[in-house]
């Protein structure tokens, strides 16, 4: 496979996992392109991998997780706490604010956490596969994503009771 | 069901999704700008690594082989009587805030006759950047900030030629991982030690006498200080023997006239170094290199005294030193070391 027939082929598909880790779709441009810049400079190391697809999205991945110092995570600090100043329209005000805090209690859990929960729920995979994206055990996925799930029911129950 | 929210959450979000078209692009774009930066580094970095290792085995980039076309055209000298002073600097570990720990100046005399190894100690202190004095390793920490080993480079030559009055013309700032690679590389390098030393680090023991050491061993002995007669003055003294050693190693390899291994060997030392080729070019550098290159070098420490009552560390000595900077300005520095043989480092 060429890198040109992988871009055509996965390129939409990371770009909406990279959404659903970071929440915003410039940050996950920025994480996109910043991964796939990697993977173009070293293509061969990519296409020799078993599975290139796997090996570039747990590429993302790690980068996701562990980007605390680049740009992408300070611009996570400007823009504070998202959709709050953004007040939804009166008639279905409810279920909108109940959406929007799904997404922010998600926005708040560790960013492994996050992933797991993404890998699980959006891209459906197994926990094996999970753990191989991870890098991870299949044991310590499998408790990551009871975590997370544990603390969203607690939000959940906390402002619906 | 929390998780029934949550899919239907990522649903409803998967409409925030950029179109590719534009992320493909800006991919492209920025990966066109890395590669043209590549290569620059790539090219500065061929012409001093091709010098670095006849002159002092510090090495560089270099994707090939150099091409022989200029090795058989060049002149003798770019600027014929003139000598030439090339900088080198080998960091410490630290990530945060780098120092130069060993700083040599390496002089060519014009007359290509040999090589000069001049340690300027770390400690010496010298006019700061910022208007107050400090020690020279501090200089590098100063101008790299959070990494950029080019403008920790310059800081470190500016305080040098504010120092010794003599010219900077190429230099390389080299580190741990350089040394070990390079010394692997070259197939060990032979070090003769006045003294055994002891490394605080791993216990490893060097005994007095001569020694082959591999990469590992060379960066442990490279940073022992403690336990040595004159601690960091021998530490510099240290590696301009291991300096000394690498430049007989790869004179005995006959590297530098076998354009495939130096070329194997820049290319295996690469993309650990910084380099400066101010305004040399290749041939220029590589043909000094390889004709000074052939005699046994001569190593020596920049006269210094220890200066107590301030701040500690050392000054120039003051008996010795205008003589000193004079001989290595006017390029007479075969008159001084004769004049002043208990200056001069022994290297067997």
């Amino acid at each position: 496979m060429t890198y040109e027939e992988f871009v055509d082929a996965r390129l939409g598909a990371l770009l909406r996992y990279a959404v659903m880790l970071t929440g915003d779709p410039h940050q996950a441009q920025d994480l996109v392109q910043e991964t796939m810049v990697r993977v173009q400079l070293h293509w061969r190391r990519v296409a020799r991998a078993d599975a290139p697809e796997r090996y570039v999205r747990r590429m993302l991945t790690n980068q996701f997780v562990d980007w605390r110092r680049g740009s992408w995570a300070r611009r996570v600090l400007l823009r504070g706490e998202p959709d709050e100043a953004v007040p939804a329209p009166a008639d279905h005000a409810q279920s909108a604010v109940d959406r929007d805090q799904v997404w922010s209690w998600l926005s708040r859990l560790p960013r492994r956490q996050r992933a797991a929960l993404v890998l699980r729920y959006y891209e459906d995979l197994s926990d094996a596969e999970i753990a191989d994206v991870l890098g991870c055990a299949v044991g310590t996925v499998r408790s990551s994503i009871s975590r997370a799930l544990a603390t969203l029911r607690a939000e959940h129950v906390e402002v619906c009771s | 069901m929390i998780e029934d929210e949550l899919r239907a959450a990522f649903a409803r979000y998967e409409a925030l999704t950029p179109s590719t078209g534009p992320v493909r692009a800006a991919i492209d774009r920025a990966v066109a700008r890395r590669r043209r930066r590549r290569r620059r580094v790539r090219l500065a970095g061929t012409a001093l690594a091709v010098a670095a290792v006849a002159l002092v085995g510090f090495t560089v980039v270099a994707p090939r082989p150099p091409r022989p076309t200029p090795l058989a055209t060049a002149a003798p000298s770019p600027v014929p009587g003139t000598g030439l002073n090339v900088l080198l600097l080998g960091l410490d570990q630290a990530d945060a805030s780098r120092r130069a720990d060993s700083i040599v100046l390496v002089h060519v005399p014009a007359d290509r006759s040999r090589l000069y190894l001049v340690s300027i100690p770390r400690d010496l202190l010298v006019p700061m950047p910022d208007g107050g004095t400090g020690k020279l390793s501090a200089t590098f920490a100063l101008g790299a900030g959070s990494g950029d080993l080019a403008a920790g480079y310059r800081a470190t030559r500016q305080a040098v030629t504010r120092l010794t009055g003599a010219q900077v013309d190429a230099g390389a700032v080299l580190t741990y991982q350089a040394t070990r690679t390079l010394t692997d590389a070259v197939g060990g390098v032979p070090v003769c030690l006045p003294a055994a030393v002891r490394s605080v680090h791993t216990d490893r023991r060097f005994p007095a006498g001569c020694q082959r050491l591999d990469g590992a061993q060379a960066v442990d002995l490279l940073r022992q200080r403690y336990g040595l007669r004159e601690a960091v003055l021998d530490r510099e003294r240290n590696a301009l023997r291991y300096a000394a050693g690498l430049l007989r190693q790869i004179r005995e390899q006959g590297i530098t006239s076998d354009p495939v291994r130096l070329g194997r060997l820049v290319g295996q030392v690469g993309p650990a170094l910084t380099t400066d080729t101010g305004d040399l070019s290749l041939p220029a550098l590589l043909s000094v290199a390889v004709r000074a290159g052939t005699a046994d070098p001569v190593a020596l420490g920049l006269p210094v005294r220890y200066q107590e009552w301030t701040t500690r560390g050392f000054e120039p000595d003051p008996t010795l030193v205008d003589g000193f900077l004079d001989a290595l300005r006017g390029d007479r520095l075969a008159d001084w070391t004769a004049a002043h043989p208990a200056q001069v480092v022994g290297l067997r």
